[in-house]
C-alpha cells in the first residue's frame, strides 16, 4: 500500500513536471502558432542552467556558484529565456515547417554541445548537481517526495493560472490574431514579429522551469535527457490533450505519460514469458497507435480550443467562457 | 481474435514453465528481482536474454533460499525518464530488493540517485562505464549499493602506460578521439604516464571526419616525443598516422583497442607498424569463462559475441548469489553487504552454472564464503563497486594481430593500485 502511494507520488511529480513543459509549448503552438521542434533545447537549458548555478564547486567542472536553490531555478529559466531570445531573433522570420526544422536543428546542436563541452556540462557523463533541496529537513524518503510533489504542483498551478490569465487578456487575443492571420494583425498596427518573439521566449522560459524542476528531482542531467525523443513526447501530449487549451495540455501530459508508463508496467506483468523480451518494442507500437488513433479520430484533441467572441469588455465574463 | 490465442499460448507456456518448475524444485514461493534494460534496442535484447539465462540456471538449482526467482523485465528505451519510472515501479509496486540495470550510464545514474539509493535497493549494472559512478561512490553517494561488472577505461590506460614504460619511452604525445571515451582515457593515461616518470609532451584532441590532421599532428610533433599514444578509431587513426610519419614522426606507437583493425593496418602499411603495440582488455584465461561460452552456445545456439553479455550474466549471477548469502527476506542493503562474501578470493571456488549455484549454497549454509568464477573471470569489486579485468598487449601481423603479452588480473590490479 505504501509502495503504491510512493509510486503514485513519484508518477504525479514527473507528469506534473512534463505538464509544465506542455503548457509552455501550448503558448507557442496552441496560441501563437509557432512550430517549436526544439522543445528539448529549452528544457535542457533550464536543466543544465539550474544544476550548474546551484551546485558547489566540483573538480574540472565549470560552475561552483552554489546559488540558493530558488535563485538557481530562476537562473535556469533565465538561461532558457536567453537561448530562446537568440534563437528567436535568428529563426522567427521562418514559418511553420521551416521554423520546425530550424528549431529541431538547434535542439540537436544543443545536445551535441552538452555532449562535447566537458568543461561546461560534464560531457557525455553528465553533471551531478546538488542534493535535492531541503532533503534532510524531511528525512528523505516518501515524506520528502510528497513535499517535492507539492512544490511541483504549486509551480504547475502558478504557470496554469498565469497562462489562463495571459490568453484571456488582450495580449492573448493578439497572439491568436497573429496565429490566424498575420497580415490582418499588422494592418491593425500590431507588430507581429515582436509579439511572436515575446510568446516564444515566454513559452521557452516555462519549458526551462520544467527542465529545472526535472534536474532538481533527479539531481542529475546528461545528454541522454535532451534527446529529440523528449520533444516528440511533449508534442504528443499537447496534440492528444488539445492544442490551444491549457486544461487539455495538462491532461494530455498526464494521459500520455500515464500510457507510456502503464503500458510498460502491464506488459511486464501480463505478457507471456516468451514475449517479455519484446515488450519494449510492443510498447512503442502501442504508444504510436494511441497517437495515430487520436490524430485520425479526434485531431482537435480531448479538450479542443474554444474560441469565444470576447467583445463584452468584462474580464470576468470572457474568463469563464474562455476556458 | 489474435489476442485470445496469444493469451492461450501464454497461459499454456506459463503452465508448462510452472509445471517444470515445481517438478524441478517443489518451491512454493517466488522472489522477484527487477531488471531495467533497453530491450527495444537491438543490442540490448541479448543482454536481457543473458540475464534471464542466469535466472533460469538458478531456478534449475532450486532458486534462492528455496524460492523461485521471478525476473520482472522492464524496457528502459534508453530514456532516463522511462528507465527511472520503470525502476521506481519495480521497487515500489513489485517490492524488489535487487535491481539489474541499466546499460547506459545516463540511465543508471538517475536510477541510482533517485530510486535505489533512497530506497536501499542493491543495483547491479552490466555495462555502465562512466567514471562518474566511481566519483559518486568515493563521495559516499552510493551507500555501497552500487556494483558494475564492466571494467572501466582505467584498465586500458594503466596497461598502455605499462607498455610505454616497458619499452623505455621517456616522453609521449597523446592523441585521442574527441568523445566521452577518448576524453576519459586520455586523462587517465596522462596521469598514469606521469606517475611512471614519463613526460607527456602534448595531449591533442582529434575530431572526426576532417580531411587533414596536419595542424593536430604538428602540435603533437612540437614536443619531439619519443613515442605517441593513440586512443583513436581506425579512420581518423590512419589519417593521423600517415601525416605523422610523413612529417618525420617516430614509429614508436602505443594504441588502444579501438585501433585493433585490419583497415587501420592496411591503410597505414604494416612496414610502418613494426614498433606499434596495442592494448586490450581480455577474456580471462580461466575455465569458468570457457564454461560460460559453452553453456551459452548450448542454450542460444550462437557464440556470446556482443557487447556486455558475459558482464550481464555475471551481474545477475552475483546478485542472486548475494541474495542467497544474505538469507531469507534480506533487504537490499544486506544483499549488497553480502556481495563480498560471494566474491571472496579466499572462498570456495564455484562455477558459473546451476551446479555452481548449488555448490555455493552449500558453502554459504555452512557459514563459509564463496569465490565466484564467472564469465568475466574471478570477479572482485573494489570499495566503489568497480571491477578490474585482465589485459593483453598485441601487435599487428600480416594476417591480423598477435598477442605479445598477457597481463593477468592480479598484475592489472597491481598497476591500478599504483595510480
Amino acid at each position: 500500500m505504501i509502495g503504491l502511494l510512493s509510486y503514485a507520488v513519484f508518477f504525479t511529480t514527473v507528469a506534473s513536471i512534463l505538464a509544465i513543459a506542455v503548457l509552455g509549448l501550448n503558448l507557442q503552438w496552441g496560441n501563437t502558432g509557432l512550430f517549436n521542434g526544439g522543445v528539448v533545447a529549452f528544457f535542457g537549458a533550464g536543466a543544465y542552467g539550474t544544476l550548474i548555478l546551484g551546485s558547489a564547486a566540483q573538480p574540472d567542472q565549470f560552475g561552483g556558484f552554489n546559488l540558493f536553490y530558488p535563485a538557481a531555478l530562476i537562473g535556469g529559466m533565465v538561461v532558457a529565456g536567453l537561448l530562446a531570445w537568440v534563437v528567436g531573433i535568428l529563426t522567427l522570420r521562418l514559418r511553420h515547417d521551416y521554423l520546425a526544422i530550424a528549431t529541431f536543428g538547434i535542439a540537436v546542436t544543443f545536445e551535441n554541445i552538452m555532449r562535447n563541452a566537458e568543461w561546461l556540462s560534464g560531457g557525455a557523463k553528465g553533471i551531478r548537481g546538488f542534493e535535492q533541496p531541503l532533503r534532510d529537513a524531511f528525512g528523505g524518503g516518501l515524506a520528502y517526495n510528497a513535499a517535492f510533489l507539492a512544490f511541483v504542483v504549486a509551480a504547475l498551478i502558478a504557470v496554469y493560472q498565469f497562462l489562463q490569465h495571459l490568453v484571456s487578456s488582450p495580449f492573448g487575443r493578439l497572439l491568436r490574431a497573429i496565429r490566424e492571420d498575420e497580415g490582418a494583425a499588422r494592418s491593425l498596427g500590431k507588430a507581429p514579429s515582436r509579439v511572436r518573439l515575446t510568446a516564444f521566449i515566454t513559452g521557452s522560459v516555462i519549458m526551462g522551469l520544467s527542465g529545472g524542476l526535472y534536474a532538481t528531482f533527479y539531481a542529475f542531467v546528461s545528454p541522454q535527457d535532451v534527446l529529440p525523443t523528449l520533444t516528440f513526447q511533449i508534442w504528443a501530449m499537447l496534440i492528444v490533450g488539445g492544442a490551444g487549451n491549457n486544461r487539455g495540455a495538462v491532461l494530455g501530459a498526464f494521459l500520455i505519460w500515464g500510457a507510456w508508463t502503464a503500458s510498460g508496467w502491464s506488459l511486464s506483468r501480463f505478457a507471456p514469458i516468451e514475449a517479455q523480451l519484446y515488450t519494449g518494442s510492443i510498447q512503442y507500437i502501442l504508444i504510436g497507435s494511441v497517437i495515430v488513433g487520436m490524430l485520425l479520430w479526434r485531431p482537435q484533441g480531448l479538450f479542443p480550443e474554444r474560441l469565444v467572441v470576447s467583445q463584452s469588455g468584462k474580464p470576468g465574463a470572457t474568463k469563464k467562457q474562455g476556458v | 481474435m489474435k489476442m485470445g490465442s496469444k493469451h492461450i499460448t501464454g497461459l499454456a507456456l506459463g503452465l508448462t514453465v510452472s509445471a517444470f518448475g515445481s517438478a524441478a524444485m517443489a518451491s512454493d514461493c517466488t522472489t522477484k528481482i527487477g531488471t531495467v534494460l533497453p530491450t527495444s534496442v537491438d543490442w540490448g535484447r541479448p543482454i536481457a536474454e543473458t540475464a534471464g539465462f542466469a535466472v533460469e540456471q538458478v531456478n534449475e538449482a532450486g532458486g534462492v533460499q528455496g524460492c523461485e526467482i521471478e525476473m520482472v523485465l522492464r524496457d528502459s528505451q534508453v530514456d532516463p525518464k522511462v528507465g527511472v519510472d520503470a525502476a521506481k515501479a519495480l521497487v515500489d509496486l513489485d517490492g524488489v530488493q535487487v535491481l539489474i540495470g541499466a546499460v547506459s550510464s545516463g540511465v543508471s545514474m538517475p536510477i541510482l540517485t533517485s530510486v535505489t539509493v533512497p530506497a536501499g535497493v542493491a543495483q547491479f549494472s552490466c555495462c555502465s562505464s562512466s567514471g562518474a559512478f566511481t566519483t559518486l561512490a568515493e563521495e559516499g553517494g552510493t551507500n555501497g549499493l552500487w556494483f558494475r561488472t564492466f571494467a572501466t577505461s582505467g584498465v586500458q590506460a594503466a596497461v598502455g602506460a605499462k607498455v610505454a614504460k616497458d619499452q623505455g619511452y621517456g616522453s609521449i604525445a597523446i592523441l585521442y578521439k574527441n568523445d566521452d571515451w577518448g576524453q576519459d582515457i586520455s586523462k587517465l593515461i596522462a596521469e598514469d604516464l606521469v606517475d611512471m616518470g614519463i613526460t607527456v609532451t602534448a595531449s591533442v584532441a582529434i575530431n572526426d571526419g576532417q580531411p587533414s590532421y596536419r595542424a593536430e599532428v604538428t602540435e603533437a610533433l612540437g614536443g619531439q616525443p619519443e613515442a605517441i599514444y593513440m586512443a583513436l578509431y581506425p579512420n581518423e587513426g590512419a589519417s593521423v598516422v600517415r601525416e605523422w610519419l610523413s612529417l618525420g614522426g617516430t614509429q614508436n606507437m602505443v594504441m588502444a583497442n579501438s585501433l585493433k583493425s585490419d583497415e587501420f593496418r592496411d591503410n597505414v602499411g604494416l612496414q610502418y607498424l613494426g614498433n606499434a603495440l596495442g592494448t586490450d582488455t581480455a577474456s580471462p584465461r580461466v575455465a569458468s569463462a570457457d564454461a560460460f561460452v559453452a553453456s551459452y552456445k548450448e542454450r542460444f545456439e550462437s557464440e556470446p559475441n556482443g557487447p556486455g553479455l558475459s558482464n550481464s550474466y555475471d551481474a545477475t549471477m552475483i546478485a542472486l548469489l548475494a541474495m542467497e548469502a544474505a538469507g531469507k527476506d534480506a533487504t537490499g542493503a544486506e544483499i549488497a553487504a553480502s556481495v563480498s562474501r560471494v566474491t571472496d578470493p579466499a572462498g570456495t571456488p564455484v562455477s558459473a552454472d546451476a551446479a555452481g549455484f548449488a555448490a555455493a549454497r552449500e558453502a554459504l549454509t555452512a557459514g563459509g564464503s564463496v569465490m565466484y568464477q564467472g564469465a568475466t573471470g574471478n570477479v572482485r569489486f573494489d570499495a566503489n563497486g568497480d571491477v578490474s579485468a585482465p589485459a593483453v598487449v598485441w601487435s599487428f601481423t600480416e594476417t591480423g594481430t598477435q598477442e605479445k603479452q598477457y597481463v593477468t588480473l592480479q598484475e592489472v590490479d597491481a598497476l591500478m593500485m599504483g595510480d
